[in-house]
């Protein structure tokens, strides 16, 4: 049933000039829309960048709250992930539950084979777990490095960061120039909503719930360096929880989509810049 | 359209949606001092990042990456140190700071590498120089700046030094103001020079005079960050000995009001006064006052803006001060120590304080330079040449006076791009490419910042530069650095919010871009014609062509 022309138009990326804001447009449209809802930040951000915009999760209740609302609104809107190879089996049951619910065709975008070989025979499968640096170098290859090459062929990506989630994403604005990854537009519709809301509106649109929120994970993402947090137990030890001496905000708080990883990943790996 | 929400929210709502308030509501950042012994005893390791976050309210900031250093903030109201302050500030960079400092845009010393067991130490060292860090970070009224000369200029209106002061003093004092719904910043001068930078305050006073009484002009509602504004004239006449008052009924207003606390995107005075309008704002002022203020109009701007470089006479006979370039803002702790050194003994000379004579002052200017102060005229030459000893000749030129760059790399974690290190590439280049000639660029005003935050304030550069990144990445698939390129903004008369004309001009281009720039001025300038006019004159089509970037590489 799977024909070649059938992935090459799905790997196709539709070209178009490219429509990037700048920093003084950004900065009014982020004030704009600040007390603007969900629905109509992504309303505003499609109609502007239709297939030049895509929306990234990794099918946390965040990303699936803005799918379903992008997907009401545009059955067309571009859903991406990264199957960075170390996924649990959860993960790939609400992938097809989407695909099958909405009749969406989500993007996989997979790490680079050569470096991946060249990383795991070098340092094993389980590198995460002997130092900080091979950690990150692990999510750098299995995750970072695929999602840029995602961004690439983007203008505008959205991403389901919160600023209730901790104080360094309480500045975030609903529109942002995504300065970590090449300059395009970073849409961040769900920014002034709690928790509570998310699971309030996919309750009430009876959106697909990844399986492990109910064996008490509170966030998820690789199966080896993701566990279950019990009843208040900080949440932050539900990641890389055996690691000694990882920066501070490592954890949970500074994920990619606020270009924190990716900062202590050069300064930590690439020695931080240039001397002076 | 009004974009504060109708009904004023509760806090409840506020610490819902605030991450930031609901830390502060349980435990304030000014608590956490209290705690430090506990921390440091349990380790770095154990300590929960919140209260990482509270270190703010003492001017601590996590270096990169987050591993257990820090940045700390020193505050120097009005930029005025002692001899004993820069030396203290000057140990501390030795002893515990790698030997790292440098001054900021607001007045500050920031020294980098600190370890958390060293902070009681380090704080202790500073109050007891009359230093302190507390509030220079976190949602505080921010160090309050002023004119470097103030005191000494002969120009000035009258002395402010006093005033500053207190006004220091008062929102230190009084916790309220340690919870405002952000950072707050204030200046306060009567320089005609204006070369505080009244225009991008949240509060500036301006010194005015009124039947020869002292008073002040009030601007508000300035900042830059990602939502510039230029502050508004507020219109009123505050006679100097009610300036705190007003002062306070402008901070209560604006921290009692919790719809401004609902998001920190908003959560600056200046969306307030874009929200209300200067009249309904001064209204509101006037409410919480209990009173209304005098009219009054903030002085006119002058040509240029200040910056108090070379050596003037002071106002005390016999005395000058001497504005040294800093190139880049970098002062090592080694180079503290021997100005605190010269500084002190040329206060001691001819009987010193005890004949009367001022004790010598080091000050701090916003572009980042410094200055001595109350220096006897015949000794500048000597003291000049001991300056350049130590590495800050007076004649370092106007491109390395002027040219001022954030933090960036290789501390700052909001960074994506060099900063001091590429602005030295930069102003090496022009130097290099107009050679004897560099003196035609004039007061070229470079900013440059490595992230949207402008602590550079690249929007009123006369090159502004904001780094980014570009699309295409490197061989081994690493980033590649790029800036965008504001132009057309500045201060005083011709204050204006420039616009990132360039964009994505890669790194390693960049300083050929601006020489390009530069040349087209210089070639086709009208008789005394600024480079924010020619910028004007221009259209972005013809400016992009004139820089010599590719179209295909700016949109890239």
């Amino acid at each position: 049933m799977i024909h070649e022309p059938m992935l090459q138009a799905a790997a196709a990326v539709p070209g178009a000039r490219r429509d990037l804001l700048d920093e003084f447009e950004a900065g009014q449209l982020a004030n704009d829309f600040d007390a603007a809802s969900p629905e109509e930040v992504l309303e505003w951000a499609m109609a502007r960048w239709q297939q030049r915009l895509a929306i990234c999760t990794s099918f946390q209740a965040e990303g699936m709250a803005l799918f379903d609302m992008a997907w009401r609104i545009d059955p067309a809107v571009r859903l991406f992930t990264v199957d960075t190879g170390r996924l649990p089996q959860e993960t790939y049951e609400i992938v097809e539950q989407v695909r099958e619910r909405y009749g969406a065709a989500i993007e996989v975008h997979v790490p680079e084979a050569r470096k991946l070989e060249r990383m795991t025979t070098h340092f094993g499968p389980n590198l995460f777990r002997r130092s900080v640096e091979a950690r990150l170098l692990c999510c750098s290859v299995r995750k970072v490095e695929p999602i840029r090459g995602a961004l690439d062929a983007l203008d505008a990506w959205v991403t389901g960061l919160r600023r209730d989630q901790w104080a360094s994403r309480a500045n975030i604005r609903k529109i942002e120039i995504d300065h970590d990854h090449g300059g395009l537009a970073k849409i961040n519709p769900l920014a002034d909503w709690t928790a509570e809301e998310v699971w309030d509106y996919n309750r009430a649109h009876d959106v697909p719930v990844h399986p492990l929120y109910a064996r008490g994970y509170t966030s998820i993402g690789c199966m080896p360096c993701t566990r279950p947090t019990g009843d208040g137990e900080d949440p932050r030890a539900g990641r890389w929880w055996w690691e000694k001496n990882a920066p501070k905000e490592c954890g949970i708080h500074c994920p990619l989509e606020t270009g924190g990883l990716e900062h202590e990943l050069e300064a930590m790996l690439h020695g931080g810049g240039v001397e002076r | 359209m009004p974009r504060a929400p109708e009904i004023e929210p509760d806090w409840e709502l506020v610490r819902k949606r605030n991450f930031v308030e609901r830390l502060k509501h349980e435990k304030g950042g000014l608590a956490v001092l209290d705690e430090l012994p506990a921390m440091i005893a349990a380790g770095y390791e154990a300590v929960p990042e919140e209260d990482m976050v509270r270190l703010q309210w003492y001017g601590l900031y996590h270096d990169k990456p987050k591993l257990g250093h820090f940045m700390m903030r020193v505050k120097v109201p009005g930029g005025r140190l002692t001899p004993h302050g820069l030396r203290t500030i000057g140990e501390i960079a030795q002893r515990f700071g790698r030997g790292h400092g440098e001054l900021t845009t607001r007045q500050n010393v920031q020294l980098h590498w600190l370890e958390m067991a060293r902070l009681p130490e380090v704080l202790a060292t500073l109050a007891a120089a009359g230093l302190t860090t507390t509030g220079a970070c976190g949602d505080n009224v921010r160090n309050i700046t002023g004119c470097p000369v103030a005191g000494l200029d002969r120009d000035e209106l009258f002395d402010c030094r006093e005033l500053l002061r207190e006004a220091a003093d008062f929102f230190l004092r009084h916790r309220e103001y340690s919870d405002l719904p952000r950072k707050h910043k204030i200046t306060i001068a009567a320089c005609t020079g204006q070369c505080n930078a009244p225009e991008m305050h949240c509060i500036a006073l301006l010194g005015t005079l009124r039947s020869g009484q002292p008073g002040f002009a009030v601007k508000v509602g300035g900042g830059l960050s990602t939502w510039p504004r230029l502050a508004d004239d507020l219109g009123v006449f505050v006679p100097a000995p009610e300036a705190i008052e007003v002062l306070r009924a402008i901070l209560d207003v604006w921290r009692e009001d919790r719809r401004y606390r609902l998001s920190r995107a908003r959560a600056r005075l200046k969306f307030m006064v874009d929200d209300l309008g200067p009249r309904r704002f001064r209204e509101r002022v006037e409410a919480r006052l209990g009173r209304p203020l005098l009219d009054g109009a903030a002085p006119a701007a002058p040509d240029s803006e200040a910056d108090h470089a070379g050596v003037h006479a002071q106002q005390q006979e016999g005395l000058a001060y001497a504005g040294f370039p800093v190139y880049l803002g970098l002062v090592n702790g080694e180079q503290m120590l021997r100005i605190a050194d010269l500084a002190a003994e040329v206060s001691t000379r001819e009987g010193g304080r005890q004949a009367g004579r001022e004790e010598v002052e080091i000050r701090l200017t916003r572009r980042q330079n410094l200055i001595l102060a109350n220096l006897p005229q015949g000794q500048v030459p000597e003291i000049a040449r001991r300056m350049a000893a130590i590495g800050f000749p007076l004649a370092a030129g106007s491109l390395r006076r002027l040219a001022i760059a954030c933090t960036g790399n290789p501390f700052c974690n909001f960074t994506v791009a060099e900063t001091k290190g590429r602005l030295r590439q930069i102003v090496d280049h022009l130097e290099a490419a107009f050679g004897e000639q560099a003196a035609v660029l004039g007061e070229l005003r470079l900013n440059l910042d490595g992230c949207p935050h402008a602590c550079a304030h690249h929007w009123i550069g006369d090159i502004g530069l904001q780094g980014t990144t570009l699309r295409e990445r490197g061989a081994a698939g690493e980033r590649l650095q790029g800036y965008d390129l504001f132009l057309r903004g500045g201060l005083a008369r011709g204050a204006a919010i420039g616009r990132p004309v360039l964009r994505r001009v890669p790194g390693d281009v960049v300083h050929l871009a601006i020489e390009r720039l530069c040349r087209a001025w210089i070639d086709g300038r009208q008789a005394g014609e600024p480079i924010q006019q020619f910028f004007i004159r221009h259209s972005d089509e013809q400016l992009i062509d004139i820089a010599g970037v590719p179209a295909e590489v700016l949109t890239r």
